[in-house]
């Protein structure tokens, strides 16, 4: 399956949290592969852990396949090269790991005819390869939205599942531009409309990703006044009314991920060892990840609404 | 100057790479659609034998090459000529693809007419002497930017196919294509030729050392170095999908499912040297020996068989009932 990661703006956490849902496949024995196509800022590098192995790999990343310098992109195995002590000794049982990483040096360019058939093969090959591919795209309407739209529109990729996760924050601004990103004059659903997918089809294939939410019942929270307590309330239920009318209301949400400093802060995969041993981060995080990362092939949270 | 040409275009070093690859096509291919998928060229026919295996050889295709030579020690050679892509489809399940070319000791120091070169199709030459060992290693290790990339070529000519019209694009599992990099060293006519590593590196990778005489052409090799990476690849497969922990935790009717591809696609496949040269077949015997390839392969259907065996036995009826 294809999995595009999708978002409104920078700083949704979605490149973190797209490597995490990853990372919990391969725990779960998928074989993963991620593809960082946020080729103005390359991050999964440093998500993962594995600057050396990108420094050996000089600048043979994804840019430079897609705009045919190089024959293939670079692999990192990220269990192997990764400096992450507890990643270093994945468990048994667990599925592949890589990560084709962006370049350093490479910026946004235009989706040419050249640049789109490399595209499809990639994706293709890696399809019949992999049990999960996941692309993290550039955040707003980006080319490399508008390259993995055309992508995934034409006629041999047909047979290939692909679907879309948009990532937003619990924000009143984060919700009006996801779902302007969605639904817009110009967004995904119009932009693939215009490539030719269909409509329904499309709209079924996308679902939204709250980020950073703060939970009012967390205990986290048990300490503010009574009065910023009915605040936080009232105002994530105006949220939730808000996001209700955009269009992207509990039936377009495949799951939500608390607000969370590790992930805030440290932009890494949250690992087991985090949670129990060390406990810098919060049970109800990994839980999250734990379950969004199980519905991305649940075909239960993929039906019409 | 003819004297001097011939001298020059014998080889001392014959140089490979082999991607191996399950054809994405849910339904294994007949002989006509797989002589259809591998027509490369108009003008020459695809070879398709029945016998012992379903198995069908593209014709062969030049790619003009003006680059470096890969090297280890990063000694520049500029070198000309061509290099020969094919592609072979094995009981129209398994697609692999091969760039190889040939290489003389020394070469002229200048760039000929393009006439000159092809004449000698899948011979390149370098300008001056060949670094026989650092292009050795170069070849193995993998070529850099600007280089010589026989990778390349192999598989760009896998993706074209990969593309053709005839194939749905579905796969029955999935697997992971592996490549195998191979240099011959040539040897004086008569001697018999010889396997001298076989190597399984991480990331799919195999690379492979022989030693050729003169009399047998690098297309055997590459024959050769192809029904080795096949049955390198069914083994590494069937391997890996045994040992996914799905399988070896699993219980019930989803070890039947997760077999199931195996005993479908894939059993019958091993057929080892079948359309190997008769020069070289016997280094096959090298292979059987250690780490026995054949041995591997009876212990991992021998223990697919008995699980499947297990299931059946444990639960008549659900086994294999449909679900």
């Amino acid at each position: 399956m294809l999995i595009f990661a999708a978002s409104d703006k920078g700083g949704t956490g979605r490149s973190v949290t797209s490597a995490n849902l990853a990372y919990h496949r391969a725990l779960a024995g998928d074989d993963v592969c991620y593809l960082d196509f946020d080729f103005g800022s390359p991050t999964a590098v440093a998500v993962f852990d594995v600057a050396d192995a990108r420094e050996a790999a000089e600048d043979r990343g994804l840019h430079a396949y897609l705009i045919g310098e190089v024959s293939e992109p670079e692999r990192i195995d990220v269990w192997a090269k990764t400096e992450h002590q507890v990643l270093r000794d994945p468990p048994p049982g667990c599925g592949r790991l890589v990560l084709m990483p962006g370049d350093v040096s490479g910026g946004e360019f235009a989706t040419t005819d050249d640049n789109l058939r490399r595209c499809v093969d990639l994706l293709m090959k890696l399809y019949h390869e992999f049990d999960l591919v996941i692309v993290d795209l550039s955040a707003g309407r980006s080319y490399a939205v508008d390259m993995a739209l055309e992508a995934t529109a034409q006629p041999e990729m047909s047979e290939l599942t692909a679907r879309w996760l948009v990532f937003h924050r619990w924000t009143r601004q984060h919700v009006a531009a996801a779902a302007s990103l969605v639904f817009g004059r110009r967004g995904i659903v119009a932009g693939g409309v215009h490539r030719g997918h269909d409509e329904e089809a499309l709209r079924g294939a996308i679902r939204f990703v709250r980020a950073a939410v703060p939970d009012p019942e967390s205990p986290l929270w048990s300490q503010v006044s009574p009065t910023q307590s009915a605040w936080m309330r009232k105002t994530d239920g105006d949220l939730k009314q808000l996001a209700s009318t955009a269009g992207i209301g509990y039936s377009q949400v495949l799951g939500s991920v608390p607000l969370e400093p590790v992930l805030q802060w440290r932009e890494q995969l949250i690992t087991d060892e985090d949670v129990l041993d060390s406990q810098i981060a919060n049970q109800e995080t990994w839980t999250a990840l734990s379950r969004l990362a199980a519905r991305l092939t649940d075909d239960k949270y993929w039906e019409e609404a | 100057m003819t004297a001097a040409l011939g001298q020059s275009a014998r080889s001392v070093l014959a140089c490979g790479e082999v991607r191996t690859c399950l054809l994405p096509s849910f339904q294994a291919l007949d002989g006509r659609a797989a002589a259809q998928l591998l027509r490369l060229r108009a003008d020459e026919h695809v070879r398709v034998s029945e016998r012992p295996t379903m198995y069908a050889l593209s014709p062969e295709v030049l790619t003009g090459v003006d680059c470096r030579l890969p090297t280890s020690n990063g000694s520049k050679v500029r070198a000309v000529g061509t290099v020969i892509a094919r592609a072979a489809l094995t009981e129209g399940r398994l697609l692999q693809s091969t760039a190889y070319f040939s290489a003389p000791a020394a070469g002229p120091d200048t760039r000929r007419p393009w006439g000159q070169y092809l004449v000698r199709p899948g011979l390149v030459e370098p300008f001056g002497k060949l670094p026989q060992q650092a292009t050795v290693e170069g070849v193995l290790r993998g070529a850099g930017r600007g280089e010589l990339d026989l990778g390349t070529i192999a598989e760009g000519l896998l993706t074209q196919l990969r593309r053709h019209a005839l194939l749905d694009r579905r796969v029955p599992f999935k697997s992971r294509p592996t490549h195998l990099r191979w240099v011959a060293r040539r040897q004086p006519e008569g001697e018999r030729a010889s396997l001298t590593n076989f190597t399984v590196a991480e990331g799919g990778l195999r690379t492979m050392e022989l030693r050729l005489p003169e009399d047998v052409p690098a297309a055997a090799a590459a024959g050769l170095c192809e029904d080795l990476a096949l049955h390198d690849w069914l083994l590494t497969t069937v391997q890996q999908m045994l040992d996914n922990s799905r399988i070896g935790a699993a219980d019930g009717p989803s070890v039947v499912e997760a077999l199931h591809p195996v005993v479908v696609h894939l059993l019958h496949l091993w057929m080892p040297r079948a359309h190997v040269d008769a020069a070289l077949g016997h280094l096959w015997d090298v292979l059987e020996e250690k780490p026995g390839f054949s041995r591997q392969w009876e212990k991992l259907s021998r223990r697919i068989r008995d699980r499947l065996a297990l299931q059946a036995v444990t639960m008549p009826h659900q086994a294999f009932s449909p679900r």
